[in-house]
């Protein structure tokens, strides 16, 4: 059954049409990574996902329930969690601090949450040790978020989205900016990561998307130009002309 | 007509420099004072009106250079804090300078006395300022709109790094604009001088006239703010001519109405 | 520093030594408007120009009440929270939901709307004079009159606050509006909806602020015209930033040099905030993180000193 889905999803900013009549569907427990050239919609794609801003046409359908146009600060609420292209962390928390902020949003009780330790919420406290043990940034856990190395942020950012503990994790190109060494740990995390999770996943190095994925979607100029299995899409001459470049995979 | 002065002169600040110039309203009352202090230097009104703002630009020049340069990375805040240090250090010297009691001042015996105007007499002094801050903020205008350094302001207004990749050093633009700011604060200051007379805190009421009118212009539009000057300065009279009192109060709360429905201000693009 | 608390109180019971009783009072009552500054200010990152807006409009509504309907003094108190906390909610429900100079102009505006207000509205603010003949009623045998009870309820008020403020910045609510003034848009996308968080700082800011108001009020006997002039709001600001926004206790000493400085200063030569003009433009243009970082790198230094 799909978990996530998107029907005919569009947005259009004036003339520019980023994203067209996007149509998806993401199975649960699955890997499905979107590819495309720079430009091609992938990241509004995300946006429109996680309600950065509402689609100019189409629906997003979360679990069989349509959750297009609710805003960004109640799509993790709602089980979707998301880690950014660029590294967006909050820079003088401990790493502690940061997926415990998380993680506490989604908790489900709040009460006395103006006056009560933060110490005292076990659930928030949990999600926030596991995190950062599934990162493997546990011993790291009281360093300030800026005193760390790129590489490590990049784990940070993918922590706080598994803090919120949610059913589906869209990942923006995890691998951003990590040399061979640490493209080669993010990749096994994120294995570690499928079957818990349902993951969307959007990258630019082709043979992780080869060697993780369940399912391909292809995006070119705002459009879904091809979708299938990641035998299916080396295959696929167009999405060689569009992307690979002719180039022999 | 001076309402329009002030909002433009900050319009351009907050627009190209964007930071909050608290200390505008501090300039205003230096322009003035300077007026009068020139007048006793040189004997004659006119030739202490064309040096006054003058001395008021290249104090802006300093602040830019020394001060507020530093503060572009800083953030808003700093920017403001800064600003109003330097609004209390401008009106403290002021009374340091010039003692703390207002006084009043009359204009030149030129342009004393009123004109018959059919259905009033109307001062002539006020006439006088009238086409004169016409006149600057025309010749403002054309400078901003038509000139090459003009397009350069307001090429800066729109978006910085262009301006810098074409090779324009940005921080003389931010130190000509701010100085630009500064001179139609101080002459607005000067005009005003014989209308209102002098006091230390006359820069503290002009200050929020001149954000009401940049709010309501749309921050950086420099046409809105002379239009809101303008529309701003009509309806405060027309409201002291019914209930006296409430009309400053009116000002802002016309303000806050629009900042709330229309962030952009009645012009803005933002 | 390791006991913060022991000074503060040793601070509270040596001040009177040295400074008389009203002006001791005044220390800790803006001690308190700082601290609901600094919650903005220091915690959300927010700079809210306006403050001296909710502190005076508590100081007039709670000076009214206590002038001419004769409430007692804990009456006094709540009606400055409340009215500190209701003017907050109004004027911060108007701003949150801008940023940047458009957050800050709104403020201010909207200061500007309640000081002419005040300024016009002669019959019941006095306008320019202020509201003289404000009492300090008796309470059950309690003289308020006397110069050292007052400071004795005010240090205790103030410890109140102290102890209320540090519970709330470090519970959840302190760590999400940290949160918000440390990465925003993160914080809207992890699900804090921020424009009520900032709402909810703006409500308890306001009524820290109201209860200094009322206290203000009843200290000096007079609702000035200037408690809700926006120079008060700076002069808030400026205690707060040199004492140094980071820390909970940055607004106290803040305070405490502020206040100290001022009074004596003022005495000494009329033209005094000169001097603080200077002070506030060479802490805004170096010393950002106030007294508490200069102390806190002081001891870095010489603890790595001491090592070599």
């Amino acid at each position: 059954m799909a978990l996530l889905e998107t029907k005919n999803l569009t947005k259009s900013f004036g003339a520019l049409t980023a994203v067209g009549g996007v149509s998806l569907a993401v199975e649960a427990g699955s890997l499905h990574s979107i590819i495309g050239p720079n430009g091609a919609g992938k990241t509004t794609l995300f946006n429109l996902l996680t309600g950065s801003f509402p689609p100019t046409s189409g629906r997003i359908i979360l679990d069989q329930k349509d959750i297009t146009g609710t805003p960004a600060h109640r799509v993790a609420h709602l089980g979707l969690a998301r880690s950014y292209q660029r590294t967006t962390v909050f820079p003088a928390f401990s790493l502690l601090d940061n997926v415990w902020v998380s993680a506490f949003a989604t908790c489900h009780s709040w009460k006395g949450f103006l006056w009560k330790k933060k110490e005292g919420y076990s659930e928030a406290f949990e999600r926030s040790r596991q995190a950062l043990a599934d990162v493997g940034l546990l011993e790291k856990a009281g360093q300030p978020a800026r005193a760390i190395s790129h590489g490590e942020q990049r784990q940070l950012e993918l922590a706080i989205a598994l803090a919120a503990a949610p059913r589906v994790l869209l990942l923006d190109e995890p691998a951003a900016g990590l040399s061979p060494e640490e493209t080669r740990r993010m990749v096994a995390l994120v294995r570690t990561l499928k079957g818990r999770y349902t993951i969307v996943l959007i990258e630019h190095k082709i043979d992780i998307i080869m060697s993780v994925s369940d399912r391909i979607s292809v995006m070119h100029f705002g459009s879904l130009i091809a979708e299938g299995t990641p035998g299916e899409i080396q295959k696929n001459s167009e999405v060689r002309r569009a992307y690979l470049g002719g180039v022999a995979a | 007509m001076l309402y329009a002065l002030m909002g433009l002169g900050l319009s351009l600040i907050t627009g190209i420099l964007n930071i909050p110039n608290f200390a505008h309203g501090a300039l205003f009352a230096v322009g003035a004072y300077f007026l009068v202090s020139f007048v006793g230097v040189f004997q004659n009104f006119w030739i202490a009106l064309i040096v006054a703002p003058l001395g008021v630009a290249f104090l802006g020049l300093v602040i830019e250079y020394a001060g507020i340069r530093r503060l572009y990375a800083a953030g808003h805040d700093y920017q403001l804090l800064f600003t109003f240090g330097l609004a209390l250090i401008l009106s403290e010297s002021i009374i340091l300078v010039w003692g703390p009691v207002g006084s009043s001042y009359l204009p030149p015996p030129l342009l004393r006395g009123g004109v018959d105007l059919g259905f009033t007499f109307y001062p002539k002094y006020r006439l006088f300022v009238m086409v004169m801050a016409g006149l600057l903020v025309l010749a403002t205008w054309l400078f901003l709109e038509k000139t090459r350094y003009g397009a350069i302001m307001r090429a800066g207004i729109e978006n910085k790094e262009m301006v810098s990749l074409l090779g324009i050093d940005i921080h003389w633009l931010f130190t000509a604009a701010f100085a630009l700011g500064a001179y139609l604060a101080g002459i607005a200051g000067a005009l005003m001088a014989p209308i209102r007379g002098l006091s230390p805190t006359m820069g503290v009421d002009m200050l929020g006239i001149a954000f009401v009118v940049v709010a309501l212009g749309g921050l950086g539009n420099l046409l809105g703010a002379i239009v809101a000057g303008v529309l701003i300065g009509i309806a405060q009279a027309l409201v002291a001519a019914y209930w006296i009192e409430a009309s400053t109060v009116v000002i802002f709360a016309v303000m806050a109405a629009v900042l709330l429905v229309r962030p952009q201000g009645l012009f803005g693009i933002r | 520093m390791k006991h913060p608390w022991i000074l503060i109180l040793a601070s509270i019971l040596l001040l009177p030594l040295i400074v008389r009783p009203a002006i001791a009072s005044e220390i800790w009552i803006f001690a308190m408007f700082g601290l609901g500054l600094n919650l903005l200010l220091g915690y959300t990152g927010m700079l809210s120009f306006g403050q001296s807006t909710f502190f005076g409009s508590a100081a007039y509504v709670a000076g009214w009440l206590l002038k001419y309907y004769g409430i007692n003094v804990f009456f006094a108190l709540g009606i400055g929270i409340g009215v500190g906390a209701l003017s907050a909610l109004v004027v911060g429900y108007l701003c949150v939901q801008r940023s940047g100079l458009y957050f800050i102009m709104l403020t201010f505006a909207l200061n500007q709307l309640f000081y002419f207000t005040a300024y016009q509205w002669t019959s019941v603010t006095g306008g320019e004079d202020g509201m003289p003949g404000v009492p300090r009623p008796e309470f059950f045998g309690i003289d308020f009159k006397d110069p050292l009870v007052y400071y004795a309820f005010v240090s205790l008020l103030f410890l109140l606050s102290l102890f209320l403020m540090k519970k709330i910045v470090e519970s959840p609510l302190g760590t999400i509006l940290q949160a918000i003034r440390e990465n925003e848009v993160r914080a809207d996308a992890v699900g804090y909806a921020v424009p009520r968080f900032k709402l909810l700082a703006f409500v308890i800011g306001g009524a820290f602020s109201g209860l200094a108001g009322v206290l203000y009020a009843m200290l000096f006997g007079i609702v000035p015209l200037e408690a809700i002039s926006f120079v008060f709001s700076g002069n808030v600001v400026f205690a707060t930033l040199i004492g140094g926004s980071g820390s909970l206790y940055g607004p106290v000493i803040g305070s405490v040099l502020f206040i100290w400085l001022s009074e004596s200063m003022s005495n000494m030569w009329a033209r005094w905030p000169l001097l603080l003009g200077v002070a506030f433009v060479i802490v805004v243009m170096f010393l950002r993180g106030g007294v508490v970082e200069a102390w806190t790198r002081f001891w870095i230094w010489r603890s790595s000193k001491q090592r070599t």
